[in-house]
């Protein structure tokens, strides 16, 4: 048995956690026995509990904590300032539209398009998609309403959003609805990002600039004028492509292939006709 | 197969989450134990979490991100004070200053835990800088020896050495202001 120097000596190790096994042991037998070192012990915790009690020192403040949150969602923007015109958040919104001519450019395409890995921007989308879905990234405003989406952006993004109602403009039926957006990161920059649902499936929009992010990787899909990047990441589908100085990432698990989601959002409106000789036989 | 598995992984780390977040005050508490102003602690633990989301390296899932993030800040922070000062403010207490046995003395102890929050923190808050924040990494934070030897980069001996010297100052600190409280109150 050890002495009751010995043992003192080695109290404050065991208030701090940091004896292990046989010492602990040897010291927790010693104060069992010896009322004098138990004395000493008692006040010692009493005193280091005052302290730890004490703490939280101090708190941040919600300022402080409000730049804390932008920072992990972004590094400091050093990019230029970009606008965008409403013919650019009209082509964002028209994905719909163009993906049956990428499909009919993935199926006449006699010779397909090199596949490469895909690009980092495609792999962030995915990954915010995924991240949303799992409720890690919340959207910070909810609205149905593009006009409110697109204005909650200004002043956050350091470019212009303009979600164009393109359901009610191309007179299809509402087969997906708008639910909100929030900030995320990439490339020391912020992006929006959009959610949508279709037939409670999620549909992902992130936006940037194209200094920011350019699409690449995946199959290769020129239509229109603009290049689409397709990839299929984890079982998602993903087009990005870039456009008056901004880049997008559509992302959804709609079906199999990538071009079934347009199949599958076009289905039973106007565009019927046009869509119906793309689906797989 | 599109993916790329190792360029996913790299997506992933870029963001560090709401974990992070939670260590908020914490860090805050600490930039202020190292830099005592309000408004320097608001920009070292801007700048600490700017360092960690730009950082090459981040910790494993399971590993110590608060240990890490606290590196990370008095990393900055001996920085900037470099820059300021050719040199870190700490003095090397380590030698010539008596050593204080925690177990052996303190008959005033028992009065301390009737003592208000506010007078221990003062009372943290007027330690040497070395001493204020061992004890803060220790006591508040809760780190162990080892953990706090990274933060400093400094032994584990160091660690237990410094601590208990802080306890020592601190205990004296608050047994006598309760002492003269008491006299202010016959």
């Amino acid at each position: 048995m050890r002495n009751c120097d010995d043992i003192r000596g080695r109290l404050t190790l065991y208030l701090d956690n940091e004896l292990q096994g046989e010492e602990r042991a040897t010291v927790e037998a010693h104060l069992a026995k010896c009322e004098s070192c138990a004395a000493v012990f008692t006040r010692e915790l009493n005193f280091l509990n005052t302290i730890r009690e004490s703490g939280p020192l101090h708190v941040a403040s919600p300022e402080l904590r409000n730049r804390v949150e932008q920072i992990l969602r972004i590094e400091p923007a050093h990019a230029p300032r970009f606008r965008f015109t409403w013919l650019v958040a009209v082509a964002a919104g028209l994905l719909v539209l163009l993906l049956p001519v990428l499909v009919w450019r993935l199926v006449r395409h006699k010779e397909p398009a090199p596949v490469t890995q895909a690009g980092n921007f495609a792999l962030m989308a995915v990954d915010t998609h995924l991240r949303h879905m799992r409720g890690q990234l919340p959207l910070e405003t909810e609205s149905a309403n593009p006009r409110e989406i697109s204005d909650w952006f200004v002043n956050k993004v350091n470019f212009s959003v303009q979600l164009p109602n393109y359901q009610e403009s191309s007179g299809q039926e509402k087969l997906y609805t708008l639910e909100g957006a929030r900030l995320v990161s990439y490339g020391n920059q912020y992006a929006a990002y959009v959610a949508y649902r279709m037939k409670e499936r999620p549909i992902s929009l992130v936006i940037t600039s194209d200094s920011v992010a350019k699409p690449s990787g995946g199959e290769q899909i020129a239509s229109k004028g603009l290049k689409f990047h397709y990839n299929a990441i984890d079982g998602l589908k993903v087009i990005t492509w870039s456009d008056r100085g901004l880049t997008y990432a559509l992302v959804s698990d709609l079906e199999e292939r990538g071009q079934q989601s347009c199949i599958v959002c076009h289905e039973g409106t106007k565009d019927q006709d046009f869509i119906e000789p793309l689906k797989p036989h | 197969m599109l993916r790329s598995k190792r360029a996913t992984m790299d997506i992933l780390l870029n963001n560090l989450g709401f974990e992070a977040l939670e260590h908020l005050d914490a860090l805050f508490g600490y930039a202020l134990a190292l830099t005592r102003d309000l408004t320097e602690a608001e920009d070292l633990v801007q700048e600490t979490y700017l360092r960690a989301t730009t950082a090459s390296h981040r910790p494993d899932a399971d590993s110590n991100l608060k240990g890490w993030l606290f590196v990370i800040m008095r990393n900055a922070w001996l920085n900037q004070v470099r820059h300021k000062n050719n040199g870190p403010r700490f003095v090397e207490l380590e030698t010539g200053e008596e050593a204080v046995d925690d177990t052996q003395e303190n008959p005033h102890v028992v009065y301390l835990r009737k003592l208000e929050r506010e007078q221990v923190r003062e009372a943290i808050e007027s330690l040497p800088d070395a001493y204020r924040e061992i004890v803060v990494l220790r006591d508040i934070e809760g780190f162990t020896y080892q953990e706090i030897a990274t933060v400093l980069d400094c032994p584990a001996g160091t660690v237990m050495s410094r601590l208990g010297r802080a306890r020592g100052k601190l205990r004296k600190l608050l047994s006598g202001w309760q002492t003269r409280a008491r006299i202010r109150a016959v």
